[in-house]
């Protein structure tokens, strides 16, 4: 018995020696990308109601910009909103807005507060004892997330065109999707900032409020961009979806799809990448290691 | 020691009556401040909430109208003064929030610390712990209600009427027992369905939609506009506006009483029966710390 006990404890020790020996620490794992995003997307099948209720509770949010602007400005659109914003459909104009800024809330409550679910479900210590690259457990968590967003914000388009009435050009589709692929990768970077700022401050729902509510106040959703002061305009270009909702909202609209100009926004979303992925993981990682050697990680 | 040890249990044991409740009531009301305090984070937020959902009504309004007069909104409600009637309307939005979802999850809130529990077998009555709550919510919202007030009437015009303000506060008491009624819903939702945020998420969203915040319910469609009239949000935003746009002389102040007065019976009497039955189920089937 006891040589059969010392033998098992003999490959054991070889099995760990083996898979140590072996293992090569690198700076990107796709498998475990892959694996957290499957199993956030698992979690999310559990609750089906999750996508279908995500999907149709901002409409509940733009209806009263709707109803409002039938109050103060009548049944039709305003002369003064066209002027201002060049769209003569105030409801046209809201809901491409509201479609493109889901993605944006869906950055700041998913991305960002994953690690605060693991750490709620008692998984983030055991999570970070992992080895693999930190970035692998943030990007599977930033797929999960795109899907599941991407989902709501269809439910929401379609909902809102049945429920409003209005259409769009068939020709945005095209530049929709790659301008849409564009700003998520930057928004990737945004969520892995609000990550690290969740590892730090830990009270997620008053930090992405405030960042959400922030977003969304200088976001051109409801009202064009012109209709914000000017150094808040500035600061609302450096937001991913500023320039995705205006673009597509210009190309869903008009129908109208001038090349230079969507080039043009390419190049600028593209510079947004580079500095919200710099930003970002230059924050997630200082966070990281800021929390840990005050042996915070598990903390709240 | 031991004798001053038995003393305080006999005084707890003995405890009883209003009073020993309203200190329960102080005290959690208290101890919700020392928490959210030691957030940094909530600090700046309680600062900045009112005006971040405040801007946006204001600077989509200013997109649509160009100006600071309405003349779609006169021919409904009879004022052009759309700036004034949105900030009143959405300071009272903050407050209402606060109550419900504060409140609301309050219990969940404990379940989470792993207080929930412990907080049951004190001798206190369990509704308390829900009053408690709704006062410090009551004071939370109530101080952003006024900061929005302070900044609406010195950065964009607000124009009040100050003899409606004694009437607006007993509006807002009146309204505060109504939503009691719907704060104890949200609590048996957040009991039993565990994760029924999401339920409150709706429920929420629907009465903020009907509600007369930034628009009057006539533009609501029809079916809505009955589900606006049997809310008491709806009553409580028109009567706290009316009387601070219009002063004691406030045109709808008798309908809008009545209203709040039918629908406080109604909803207290609806959400405290269903409270007491969801307490005593969930205590039966021992599902206090599940989630």
């Amino acid at each position: 018995m006891t040589e059969f006990l010392q033998k098992e404890q003999d490959t054991t020790d070889h099995e760990i020696s083996e898979y140590l020996e072996t293992f090569k620490p690198r700076a990107m794992d796709w498998a475990a990308a892959r694996v957290f995003a499957v199993k956030n997307l698992r979690i999310a099948v559990r609750y089906p109601a999750n996508l279908l209720i995500w999907g149709f509770l901002p409409i509940l949010w733009f209806a009263p910009y709707v109803l409002m602007a039938t109050a103060v400005g009548g049944l039709e659109t305003t002369a003064h909103f066209t002027e201002i914003s060049g769209y003569d459909d105030f409801i046209q104009f809201v809901v491409i807005g509201w479609f493109v800024y889901m993605y944006m809330d869906n950055s700041i409550w998913g991305i960002g507060n994953n690690f605060r679910w693991e750490q709620f479900s008692g998984t983030l210590e055991p999570l970070f004892s992992t080895p693999v690259p930190r970035i692998s457990i943030l990007l599977g968590a930033a797929f999960s997330d795109s899907i599941q967003g991407t989902i709501q914000a269809v439910i929401l388009f379609l909902l809102s065109t049945l429920v409003f009435g209005v259409s769009y050009a068939v020709t945005a589709i095209l530049p929709t999707i790659i301008i849409l692929l564009i700003m998520i990768i930057g928004l990737y970077g945004f969520g892995f900032m609000l990550a690290g700022l969740i590892l730090v401050f830990k009270d997620p729902s008053v930090l992405s409020e405030l960042v959400s509510e922030t977003t969304y106040m200088i976001s051109p959703v409801n009202y064009p961009i012109n209709a914000l002061p000017r150094p808040v305009q500035f600061a609302a270009y450096l937001i991913p979806t500023t320039l995705g909702i205006i673009t597509i909202r210009e190309i869903a609209i008009t129908g109208f799809w001038n090349l230079l100009s969507f080039l043009q926004t390419l190049i600028i979303l593209g510079g947004l990448v580079v500095l919200f992925w710099s930003i970002g993981l230059a924050c997630f990682k200082f966070a990281e290691k800021w929390t840990k050697q005050r042996g915070h990680m598990g903390g709240f | 020691m031991e004798q001053e040890k038995e003393t305080i249990f006999h005084k707890m044991w003995n405890r009883d009556g209003w009073r020993a409740e309203l200190r329960a009531i102080n005290a959690l009301a208290l101890k919700q401040w020392q928490v959210e305090f030691s957030y940094p984070l909530s600090v700046l937020w309680f600062i900045v909430m009112p005006f971040i959902w405040f801007i946006p009504l204001i600077v989509a309004g200013t997109a649509v109208t160009g100006g600071a007069e309405s003349a779609s909104l006169n021919g409904l409600v009879g004022t052009s003064d759309w700036v004034t009637y949105i900030a009143l309307g959405s300071s009272y939005t903050g407050l209402a929030i606060s109550l419900m979802w504060g409140t609301g999850f309050a219990l969940r809130r404990e379940q989470n610390v792993g207080t929930l529990e412990t907080l049951m077998t004190t001798p206190m009555r369990r509704d308390s712990l829900v009053w408690g709550s709704m006062l410090h919510n009551l004071q939370h919202g109530g101080l952003g209600v006024i900061l929005q007030l302070t900044v609406s009437i010195l950065l964009f015009g607000v124009a009040l009427d100050w003899w409606g303000i004694v009437p607006a506060l007993m509006i807002v008491g009146l309204s505060v027992i109504g939503m009691q009624g719907l704060i104890f819903t949200v609590v048996c939702i957040v009991l039993t369905a565990k994760q029924g945020w999401m339920i409150v998420e709706l429920l929420s969203s629907t009465l903020l939609l009907v509600a007369p915040i930034s628009y009057p319910i006539a533009v609501l469609p029809s079916v809505l506009q009955y589900f606006a009239i049997a809310s008491p949000l709806t009553w409580s935003v028109e009567g706290f506006r009316g009387f601070l746009m219009e002063g004691i002389a406030y045109s709808g102040a008798l309908n809008a009483v009545v209203a709040l007065i039918i629908l406080d019976i109604v909803f207290v009497i609806v959400g405290g029966l269903l409270f007491r039955y969801t307490e005593r189920y969930v205590r039966k089937r021992g599902a206090l710390s599940q989630f």
